[in-house]
């Protein structure tokens, strides 16, 4: 979901841009004051297969977000929401969550359940292998083809 | 008012509605496809939701991710502008369930008007004129010629089963009727097994002409006059202007106040628009759309209002402002439709736009989502955008129209601006000669 704000802390992000380089990480997201700011960079092998090709009259295929305002590194492990609604990291409210990073995970096990119009939908692993990066929050809302969490083949 | 509108839609109706939601000073959200994550709608809204994959079941004839989508952003209504789901009744009934707002009529409103006849009968009932026919089947010659004289040559006589043309013959005359009821007959009972056969006035050169209502549910209902949607293509208008060339002001009054009063009496609630067959100083009803249309524009352009403004008002439980004694007309104003296609064939041209320059100037109104660098996904209706004049005469009209077309440029997809700057040096649309056939014929003949 994309939400437009005012104004955003340009020093916080160049702090985080930073911080990336210096841990070799690739994305990094704080919540500060209410606002939530999420610095990611690509792998840029993968990425690239994902851009528009302008030269042609050829469609790009309709594969996930894209573009400026999604931000989101497109990794072959990572699994996308299959609907809109709110992502929930846990079976119920206090219990521990289904994944964690570094889980090992096996194909079919749920990895989140997501929530839309009263009913909740498991969200199962399409891959064996380890949960390198969980990228929603609990109760958050995902839109379709929203990243969830990155998986890799272990 | 509502606090948040989702908008159901896409293109520049999506944009359009939001123009709407911004000058009402409520928030929007867009929904769209995987396609159409960089489209103007989604880009100007102040929230958006992807939810689906770009085929329009998977993401805008998709209900529940578009409840999905009000729930997750809080939305309290929901725009359904015209196509996907606009006249979706079940749609309707699903957002009461959630207590979200749909904003059009009643989904029993919605059923009514979608079922051909249904919404025929509730015509007649209403007092809306229907095209004079024998009310079910008629099987005996004798009797189809007692009709027949009862409703006036020419007459079409149908197959009930029928479809495509087939079963369908035309009588000129009661010396036509004997072969014309045999042959229709013996064709119904060869291609559908059947020969039931009913009978109905034939129109030879109709226009095609609407009435677009305005009522808020609380049995005040106004008409915003007509609109003439003649110039058409396999049923797809490509050219709307109003008022219609046709009628005169008594005409106008008198078929508006009839669509007004049925209105009324229905308690209609929110837009609508009455479509008719018009020949002969009379006018016959098609079917009614219980939606915004895509010509709305050229009504407010003579009438000043914004339809979408009054539609979300009413929608948001206020009554009917206007009165109709409030309601002027004034110029005439002319739509076109800017297709990407082949001006020629009509063959869908997607692609990129490479240069995108609107015209500007008095009276001159482009509503588009398209831009430079924009790529026309293959998924949807090929509409980029409406050019819409307005001016104080229908010359006026004219002169600005062929100023306004020489300055639109497209490039990088075909488009219909070509058709539309040929035709308008045609003798029978300056005028404003012309009937449903027309188009097709010139095409056919050019």
């Amino acid at each position: 979901m994309t939400k437009k704000e005012g104004s955003f802390d340009k020093d916080l992000v160049r702090e985080l841009a930073a911080l990336l380089d210096e841990t070799g990480l690739t994305e990094i997201e704080i919540e500060h004051e209410g606002k939530r700011v999420r610095v990611a960079r690509s792998a840029a092998p993968v990425v690239s297969s994902y851009l528009p090709d302008v030269s042609g009259p050829e469609m790009r295929e309709g594969s996930g977000p894209r573009g400026g305002r999604d931000e989101f590194v497109v990794h072959p492990g990572t699994v996308t929401s299959p609907m809109v609604g709110t992502a929930y990291r846990s079976p119920e409210p206090g219990a521990p969550p289904f994944v964690e990073i570094g889980s090992h995970v096996t194909v079919g096990q749920t990895l989140l359940i997501i929530e839309a119009m009263k009913t909740m939908n498991q969200i199962p692993s399409p891959r064996a292998g380890v949960v390198v990066a969980i990228l929603v929050e609990d109760s958050q809302p995902v839109e379709y083809g929203e990243p969830l969490v990155v998986i890799e083949q272990g | 008012m509502f606090d948040k509108v989702l908008i159901a839609n896409r293109g520049e109706i999506a944009l359009r509605i939001q123009r709407a939601c911004k000058e009402l000073g409520v928030a929007t959200v867009a929904v769209h496809s995987t396609a159409d994550a960089d489209a103007m709608h989604v880009r100007l809204a102040d929230e958006s939701v992807c939810i689906g994959a770009p085929p329009a079941k998977d993401s805008y004839l998709n209900i529940p991710q578009i409840v999905a989508a009000c729930e997750i952003t809080g939305a309290d209504a929901v725009h359904p502008g015209y196509g996907f789901l606009a006249e979706n009744a079940r749609f309707a009934e699903i957002l009461e369930e959630h207590e979200i707002t749909f904003i059009g009529p009643s989904a029993e409103h919605v059923r009514l008007m979608g079922n051909k006849i249904e919404a025929k009968e509730t015509a007649k009932k209403l007092g809306i004129p229907v095209v004079p026919g024998s009310d079910g089947p008629v099987s005996e010659l004798k009797r189809a010629r007692k009709l027949a004289r009862e409703i006036g040559y020419p007459v079409l006589v149908k197959a009930a089963a029928g479809g495509g043309g087939r079963g369908m013959k035309v009588a000129h005359s009661e010396q036509d009727l004997e072969i014309a009821f045999a042959t229709a007959r013996a064709e119904s009972k060869a291609a559908f097994g059947d020969d039931t056969l009913y009978l109905e006035k034939f129109l030879t050169k109709p226009r095609h002409i609407e009435v677009q209502v305005l009522a808020d549910g609380l049995g005040n209902a106004i008409h915003l006059g007509e609109r003439d949607c003649s110039l058409q293509r396999r049923h797809q208008k490509l050219w709307e202007e109003a008022p219609s060339p046709a009628l005169n002001q008594s005409e106008r009054d008198a078929i508006g106040a009839t669509v007004a009063k049925a209105m009324q009496d229905l308690r209609y609630r929110g837009v609508g628009t009455v479509e008719f067959l018009y020949e002969n100083g009379e006018f016959f009803f098609i079917e009614m759309n219980t939606r915004l249309q895509v010509e709305h524009t050229v009504t407010e352009m003579i009438t000043g209002l914004d339809l979408v403004i009054e539609q979300i008002r009413i929608a948001a439980g206020a009554p009917l402002s206007l009165r109709q004694e409030d309601i002027r007309f004034n110029g005439h104003a002319i739509e076109c439709r800017i297709n990407a296609e082949n001006p020629r064939n009509f063959r869908p041209s997607p692609g990129t736009i490479t240069h995108f320059h609107t015209p500007g100037g008095l009276g001159v109104r482009v509503d588009s989502g398209a831009y430079a660098g924009y790529t026309i996904p293959p998924y949807y209706d090929s509409l980029i955008g409406k050019l819409i004049v307005h001016a104080r005469t229908r010359n006026e009209c004219l002169m600005r129209l062929r100023r306004a077309l020489g300055e639109f440029v497209v490039d990088g997809v075909e488009t219909t601006i070509p058709l539309f700057s040929a035709l308008i040096s045609e003798p029978d649309i300056v005028d404003g000669n012309y009937d449903i056939h027309w188009l097709e014929k010139h095409l056919a003949d050019g």
